[in-house]
């Protein structure tokens, strides 16, 4: 090994106020970094049957060989933990964030942070070249994020990065952030709940060290051929060229050097330049809250407003502060405006406004401190429907668990709620969210959401373009076909891409390239070969790492660390039968086209998946000689003995 | 003659990706590290805005009149260079430039400064990566 990697985590103990260092050479040999990285050391060190606020959940903060050089996007953290937030019980799951921590860690001379035990009091935690110290936080905690790494950069230098929670991972909300500068955050896992649990307030790194690169030219090279201004594909494609042509968004990780269409600016009531990432514009842009809507099935979701712009540029920056995972919104609004719509004006007492900003953000504040209605939702709207199905009509208790479908996640591409995603396109999506431990849409978006946005922007020219690449990627021209047979393939394939950039890291809204930047609708509907440059990441890693990986190899990485994934997934007790309950999701019509899947359908969906997988069909988890063939021989031995118990 | 070039800064328009820096320590270090830059970007997380700090090589640079050993000196085009074998760590031009631009690197226990990517054909690898044109390569307005 060369360039890229530290070779070491920092291990701290919270409990004894200890720390270690663990070594990672021989784990980074076989899977790299960041996710898969993160799941073999859970398998070793999370004990079966650990709930999220258990002293013995493990929190891992990791990195990836090209995190901290300059390959575009690179500046990603990978954050993990046994979630608060899945339903029905509680499973190890990931979230993902940019910024600059993990860089900045790297240059303390970390490859990842490996945090266990619980503080009896609340901590933060410092790191620096010359090592790390825990401090008591009391004047810390119950401060908004914001406030919060203001007050430490203060103390330590502009330069210092911080990670860090709000009010409501410190009241343990199940959808707590932890965040990262203006708005990066590990936002849909519910970590921030694990670092309340463990009285972890925030982590503070700064290092001045160098992240060492085998080909520094090399590295160089690439990404001036990449072009610092390029826009990714993501939305530039189906837009005209002009609207991207003076982009000057903000840039929401480190080393990213594309202009990215995610990103925008907005101002502050004080005048401050604040960005807006992601899901971030659907606060800020007007009617964007009105894409979450459905008639259908005996199930309305009205669509909600957004509030005036200065308001909502507030109520964003209040979200970031609390430290709630801005998706909240998109369910428990449209919810609650349903709630009015059926004469449900009050829920235990506490009226229902949800149309009115005033109180709107009162209920934010609520939630955050778990008071009065924000004590009930804060455990999320899926379990909220358990507590009050004998108190509300049947179709909001029903609308409740449809609009968190996925174990408690949001709806996300899926056809129905949020995001339009026509045939074959929800069927992959559906086979993503059955087989995840999360909402795996955050993180696909340049295979599948791409994708759909070039059929929605023309049928007739996409199906075209998409048959040919159908046929460059997959070998098969029909794998993109609107059909329900034969998508486990590109399902896979977008799954393990997806783990591979969050081995390495970088960021899905640029890799992979699946389709290459056109630079604007015009020159997109002219064109018919579309197909991108998919050996980007292994060029990078080469120059980085100094080590030739096949693509091969590659997949082999995303591969350990899904079956891991899946492993400790099984070692919760997930399985089959769990995962066919999603299939009256897919029952509903698709609002785009109003196709939709039966019990059956979706049966051999997973049938086909599983078996193209290497998992069994009972219950969908690894067969040994999957796992044996991944190098994964100790794991196979205890999903033998869970088989069997 | 041709005219001087040189960088011009507009931090407005940076927004922080660091590529600048990355870039910089890559091309002249040889591995990836913001602190071995010879160019800084510092981020007021309270307001959102960023400064850059750069070498402006100036036309009468103050690092070099400060410099006692001759190791700064101007090239044929503009250019203000620094020759470590004949710096003798003294830190006068750190003093002297009014923009702070001469860094010192105390684990080698050297002076660096831009040197503008000199020999680089495609010009400073900064301005070649920025991509928002915070920081251009372009025509200094002055002829030797």
């Amino acid at each position: 090994m060369t360039g890229g990697w530290l070779g070491r985590a920092l291990q701290v103990d919270l409990s004894s106020g200890q720390m270690g260092t663990l070594e990672l050479r021989d784990y980074q040999r076989q899977v790299l970094g960041g996710r898969p990285l993160a799941a073999r050391l859970a398998w070793e060190l999370i004990p079966a049957a650990t709930d999220a606020y258990d002293q013995e959940n493990v929190l891992f903060i990791m990195t990836g060989p090209l995190t901290g050089t300059l390959a575009p996007t690179s500046g990603r953290t990978i954050m993990s933990a046994i979630s608060p937030r899945t339903y029905l019980f509680p499973w190890y799951t990931h979230s993902t964030l940019g910024g600059w921590f993990g860089p900045e860690l790297k240059y303390a001379g970390w490859d990842g942070i490996v945090v266990q035990g619980a503080a009896s009091e609340p901590v933060w935690l410092e790191i620096d070249d010359h090592g790390a110290r825990l401090h008591p936080a009391g004047e810390l905690w119950g401060l908004d994020a914001r406030t919060c790494q203001l007050a430490l950069k203060q103390r330590l230098g502009s330069q210092a990065q911080v990670l860090c929670i709000g009010p409501a991972g410190e009241h343990r909300v199940r959808f707590a952030t932890v965040q990262h500068s203006e708005e990066n955050a590990a936002g849909h896992s519910g970590l921030g709940g694990v670092w309340g649990s463990k009285n972890l307030k925030a982590i503070v790194v700064r290092g001045t060290r160098a992240v060492p690169v085998a080909d520094p030219e090399g590295l160089l090279r690439e990404t001036l051929a990449l072009g610092a201004n390029v826009s990714t594909p993501l939305y530039a494609n189906v837009a005209p060229a002009a609207a991207y042509a003076e982009r000057r968004g903000p840039t929401c990780s480190q080393s990213c050097t594309f202009n990215c269409g995610v990103g925008q600016y907005r101002r502050t009531a004080d005048g401050r330049r604040s960005p807006a990432f992601c899901i971030g514009p659907v606060w800020r842009r007007d009617q964007a809250m009105q894409e979450t809507h459905y008639e259908g099935a005996g199930l309305r979701v009205p669509p909600s407003p957004n509030f005036d712009l200065d308001i909502e540029t507030h109520l964003h920056e209040l979200c970031n502060g609390l430290g709630l995972d801005m998706w909240f919104r998109l369910v428990m609004q449209p919810w609650l405006i349903r709630c009015v719509e059926l004469g449900v004006e009050a829920i235990d007492g506490h009226p229902l406004l949800p149309a009115d900003p005033v109180w709107f953000e009162a209920f934010m504040q609520d939630l955050a401190h778990r008071r009065g209605l924000g004590a009930l939702l804060a455990d999320d709207l899926a379990r909220a429907m358990d507590a009050l199905e004998d108190r509300l009509p049947a179709e909001l208790v029903a609308l409740g668990r449809e609009l968190e479908f996925d174990f408690g996640f949001p709806a996300h591409r899926e056809g129905r709620f949020w995001d339009a995603e026509p045939l074959p396109f929800w069927v992959i999506s559906a086979t993503l969210h059955a087989s995840e431990s999360r909402d795996p849409t955050i993180g696909a978006h340049q295979s599948s959401l791409l994708l759909s946005n070039l059929t929605l922007a023309d049928p007739e020219v996409a199906r075209r373009q998409l048959r040919r690449l159908a046929e460059q990627v997959w070998g098969d021209p029909e794998a993109l076909e609107p059909t329900f047979e034969g998508k486990a393939p590109v399902a896979i394939w977008s799954q393990d891409q997806h783990l591979l950039i969050d081995a390495l890291t970088l960021c899905d809204f640029a890799f992979p390239q699946l389709v290459r930047p056109l630079g604007g609708r015009e020159v997109w509907e002219q064109t018919e070969d579309i197909l991108g440059d998919l050996e980007i990441d292994r060029r990078l890693l080469r120059a980085v790492t100094g080590v030739d990986y096949t693509r091969e190899e590659l997949t082999a990485v995303a591969r350990r660390g899904l079956n891991l994934e899946r492993a400790l997934l099984a070692r919760a007790g997930r399985d089959r039968s769990l995962e066919e309950g999603l299939a009256p999701h897919f029952g509903l019509p698709c609002r785009d086209d109003g196709t939709s899947i039966d019990e059956g359908g979706y049966g051999r969906l997973l049938d086909e998946y599983y078996a193209a997988r290497g998992w069994d069909l009972e219950r969908g988890w690894p067969l040994p000689e999957t796992l044996a063939d991944l190098g994964l021989a100790d794991v196979a031995e205890e999903i033998e003995r869970l088989r069997l118990s | 003659m041709d005219p001087y070039r040189w960088l011009s800064c507009d931090a407005e328009a940076c927004r922080g990706c660091q590529a600048c820096q990355l870039g910089c320590a890559l091309s002249h270090e040889g591995s990836a590290a913001p602190a071995l830059a010879r160019l800084a970007v510092d981020k007021d997380m309270a307001a959102y805005t960023f400064a850059i700090t750069l070498c402006r090589h100036c036309v009468q640079p103050a690092c070099l009149a400060a410099c006692p050993t001759g190791a700064m000196a101007l090239d044929g085009h503009g250019v203000v260079l620094l020759d470590d074998a004949l710096c003798i760590r003294c830190g006068a031009c750190q003093v002297a430039c009014p923009y702070c631009a001469v860094f010192y690197l105390a684990g080698g226990d050297r002076y660096i400064k831009c040197d503008l990517c000199a020999g680089r054909e495609s010009g400073p690898v900064c301005a070649a990566l920025c991509p928002t044109q915070a920081i251009r390569y372009v025509d200094a307005g002055v002829t030797p």
